[in-house]
């Protein structure tokens, strides 16, 4: 431990301001989605939350139907996955803007299909809005990234301590999507198959395709914030409701640009934990 | 046994706050994490508390949309594209929305976290941590609200002015009175909304719809959400907080039918979290942080 609760005026302090409380009176408050960890290290970081920021969107997600016998993109259904998705984070950049934010941290992306409706599908966006305790970032620009909107990062808290830590901005949440339909074998080539070990080439070669379009198109978004990285890459393969043979792929991160030029951190101490979790 | 009266604490708990005042025992539903996590800062555990409510909910408010076909003698209505608004429980008035129910709500969640702080405060407590609020289904329209909680004591001679309440765990209060903040009430929003399906809404939701929002069950989601934030910032305020730390934000919507070839969606929302409140302006946090790699 690395101070004396005492000398910090625990308890003593904290229940002489609870016994002060007045309820009622006019204070300012804020609001926060992030858990005591990430609360306490985006305040080291530098940053105030200012308010849980939230967006939403239900969509009806369109009818497409892959050709039974081929690999082909469902580019209705990728729109749809992309474009409510959009709609969602556009709802709660906007919230953000509106508390004149600089950026939103802990950014969780959700999706929940509805059970009164066959392809409704609700998707979220919540995060934390935050602003700066120094309107500048080191290097003098804006924490606001090129597009003069707050940044977005779905990092947690710990991981954007550290990020700010080891000298880096994030820009903005960056993703793609493809919506894939892989082919069925067809009958003779399945007869050819059984009791072999072989690969599939035709299947391995859809799975590629689908993921690198997905991650591609994450790219193009991160190359249009002038990122110089993206962090915290997730590449999920989503089987929503649409059966084994169509999939979306989903590529999701942190686009960063550096604040200076070393990224050197303290090196870690090691410990050994008494708790298994 | 006599009848209680619903006043204070029921006979039995009663009785047990007195049996722990004469033994002496201490109980506590904390971890060892949670227990050490509060010794540090100095609160002890004293024992654990309980606030409960069995609640017939029998009237719900009229529930409708404002829009009810048959009592304005066309069934058709819906055919014209007049969505009505949506109608969340704290503007309903009248005939439409859920008010009584969202009422019941608050007041089960109320009593029961009450009753707790009364158990606590019998325990010459301070606080209570680790709050956990359940709600569980009864049939016949009853349920039971439950508050479980550890209660607390500061080692020092200042008292609050009342017992402060928190759903963090032990670990979580160590960490923010270290960083200068005091918890001083769990709190909570709720809100359920209820929204016409007008022909807008049933096209889009249709299945030869293509990719497009259906705009009615979005603002039906986005009002029912604004308003339980908005509930759940007003009782932070109210609390006289400077802080709130959601913790967990449910929503659950369902299609209702009022009336023949009538649909409707309700939405419920609800927000509970913490009220927080600082008490000085030190480190932020309470331990180095970065620069420790567990062996794991």
């Amino acid at each position: 431990m690395t101070a004396d609760p005492t000398a910090l005026g625990i308890p003593d302090d904290a229940m002489r301001r609870l016994a002060e409380m007045r309820p009622g009176q006019a204070t300012s408050l804020f609001t926060s989605d992030l858990s005591v960890n990430e609360f306490l290290l985006v305040r080291e970081a530098g940053f105030r939350p200012l308010g849980l920021v939230l967006g939403s969107s239900i969509y009806h997600v369109g009818f497409q139907m892959g050709r039974w016998g081929s690999n082909q993109e469902l580019t209705t259904l990728s729109q749809a996955m992309y474009h409510a998705r959009e709609l969602a984070m556009a709802r709660m950049e906007a919230e953000a803007d509106q508390l004149d934010a600089d950026g939103i941290v802990g950014v969780r992306l959700d999706i929940e299909f509805k059970e009164f409706g066959s392809d409704l599908a609700e998707f979220i966006a919540v995060g934390t809005a935050v602003s700066a305790d120094e309107p500048q970032t080191p290097d003098g620009q804006s924490w606001r990234n090129n597009q003069g909107q707050p940044f977005t990062s779905d990092l947690s808290g710990q991981d954007f301590w550290t990020l700010i830590q080891a000298g880096y901005a994030p820009l903005g949440m960056v993703m793609g999507t493809c919506v894939y339909h892989v082919a069925h074998q067809r009958f003779w080539q399945a007869m050819g198959n059984i009791g072999q070990n072989v690969e599939l080439p035709q299947f391995t070669e859809a799975l590629y395709d689908a993921r690198e379009l997905a991650m591609s198109r994450m790219q193009a978004e991160a190359e249009r914030l002038a990122a110089e990285g993206i962090v915290g890459v997730q590449l999920l393969s989503l089987g929503h409701r649409w059966g084994g043979h169509t999939t979306e792929f989903f590529a999701i991160g942190t686009a960063v640009r550096p604040l200076r030029a070393d990224h050197v951190i303290d090196k870690p101490q090691l410990v050994l934990p008494l708790t298994d979790s | 046994m006599a009848q209680w009266d619903g006043q204070g604490l029921p006979p039995v708990a009663a009785e047990r706050i007195a049996r722990f005042a004469r033994s002496g025992l201490r109980t506590s539903l904390l971890t060892v994490p949670g227990a050490t996590g509060v010794q540090t800062i100095g609160l002890d555990p004293v024992g654990e508390v309980m606030g409960c409510i069995v609640e017939h909910i029998g009237w719900s408010g009229f529930g409708g949309c404002g829009y009810v076909g048959g009592m304005l003698g066309i069934g058709g209505f819906s055919g014209f594209g007049l969505g009505g608004p949506t109608i969340t429980s704290s503007g309903s008035r009248g005939i439409v929305g859920f008010g009584p129910y969202v009422d019941a709500l608050f007041h089960g969640y109320g009593t029961a976290l009450r009753r707790m702080v009364d158990e606590a405060s019998a325990m010459d407590a301070d606080g209570v941590v680790g709050v956990r609020l359940s709600v569980s289904h009864l049939g016949n329209n009853n349920r039971e609200f439950v508050a479980l909680g550890t209660a607390v004591r500061a080692r020092c001679q200042q008292r609050p002015s009342r017992v402060f309440t928190t759903d963090l765990a032990g670990q979580d209060v160590a960490k923010l009175l270290r960083a200068g903040w005091v918890p001083c009430a769990a709190v909570y929003g709720i809100s359920v909304a209820v929204r016409h399906d007008d022909w807008t809404t049933q096209r889009q939701a249709s299945w030869g719809a293509g990719n497009t929002e259906v705009s009615g069950y979005t603002e039906l989601v986005w009002h029912v959400r604004a308003d339980a934030r908005h509930s759940f910032e007003q009782r932070a305020r109210a609390a006289g907080a400077e802080g709130a730390i959601v913790s967990s934000m449910g929503l659950h919507i369902s299609e209702i039918e009022p009336s023949e070839g009538h649909r409707d969606h309700v939405a419920e929302a609800n927000v509970f979290g913490t009220a927080l409140v600082s008490f000085h302006q030190g480190s932020t946090t309470p331990t180095r942080s970065l620069t420790i790699l567990p062996l794991r």
